[in-house]
């Protein structure tokens, strides 16, 4: 079965295959960067969970802006493809987020002494956690359909106004939180931009592979079952009859 | 170092068997749509 023939994009298909190439390139180009980037004198080595742990948070948002973009086509053109490309950005988001929520509180054991806090901004990403958690919850758990993919697609858009709070959250609380402020231009310290920088291009590129993959298989399965349930018309569809 | 080891070890690994799994996923839709086609052919 060709990418055209199952009904996935051969461009999409094509991407997929470069940014896994691509990504074998920068994994190595990350390591060493991470490896070798300079200790931060008042936090120690612990610091340098930084550079997986922020780009992670920024993989989390993309993979919920997608769930958003998608459902937003889906309604528009109704257009089941968008319908799924929405399904793939809230799990490849969700796996984001649960790492992001995972080597967070990592980090605080190291430097607070303590898993967690109820800080604003460790509880928004919960919060953000759990929406999408439900989203999937929602669609595993429904028999599909057009009526669930327009009820998913409004509560994607919805759902993503918890993005920009979640990234202004400390902000919004005046800093009060044990959670440090957002990055600025400038911020960190020197020789800890290029890890910095290769780390989110790393994770990024991983972040796009995994939601080609994921998009593919949502489309063979949805092809599948469109196939189990009415051959005769698929067969006719791909000879064009 | 440990928790160092920790974020990078859970987030290499868990990535790593996701993308397994999908590989996998996309294999398994493949064959049954080739067999599916198959059957329809015969």
């Amino acid at each position: 079965m060709t990418a055209e023939t199952n009904g996935f994009g051969p461009v999409a298909t094509r991407t997929r295959t470069a940014s896994g190439a691509l990504l074998g390139v920068l994994l190595i180009a990350y390591a060493y960067t991470v490896v070798t980037a300079p200790i931060d004198a008042t936090q120690g080595v612990i610091q340098k969970i930084l550079y997986v742990h922020v780009p992670l948070a920024y993989g989390a948002y993309l993979g919920f802006v997608v769930t958003a973009l998608g459902g937003a086509l889906y309604l528009w053109k109704a257009d089941e493809k968008w319908d799924r490309l929405a399904v793939s950005g809230a799990e490849v988001g969700v796996i984001f987020c649960t790492l992001m929520l995972v080597t967070g509180p990592i980090w605080a054991r190291g430097t607070w002494g303590k898993w967690w806090s109820w800080d604003p901004r460790l509880t928004v990403t919960l919060l953000l956690w759990f929406v999408y958690l439900a989203y999937l919850l929602l669609r595993n758990f429904s028999e599909g359909g057009s009526r669930t993919a327009r009820f998913a697609g409004v509560y994607g858009l919805v759902g993503a106004a918890l993005i920009p709070l979640n990234y202004f959250v400390i902000e919004i609380f005046g800093g009060r939180g044990m959670h440090p402020e957002n990055l600025e231009r400038g911020s960190l310290g020197e020789g800890m931009g290029m890890p910095f920088v290769i780390g989110n291009l790393t994770l990024f590129v991983a972040f796009a592979y995994l939601l080609l993959l994921r998009w593919e298989v949502e489309t063979l399965r949805a092809r599948n079952l469109a196939e189990s349930v009415d051959p005769v018309a698929l067969a006719r569809e791909e000879i064009g009859t | 170092m440990n928790y160092l080891i920790a974020a990078y070890g859970v987030t290499a690994v868990s990535l790593a068997a996701y993308t397994l799994h999908l590989v996998r996923e996309r294999l398994r839709a493949r064959e049954s749509a080739s067999r599916a086609r198959e059957t329809n052919n015969g």
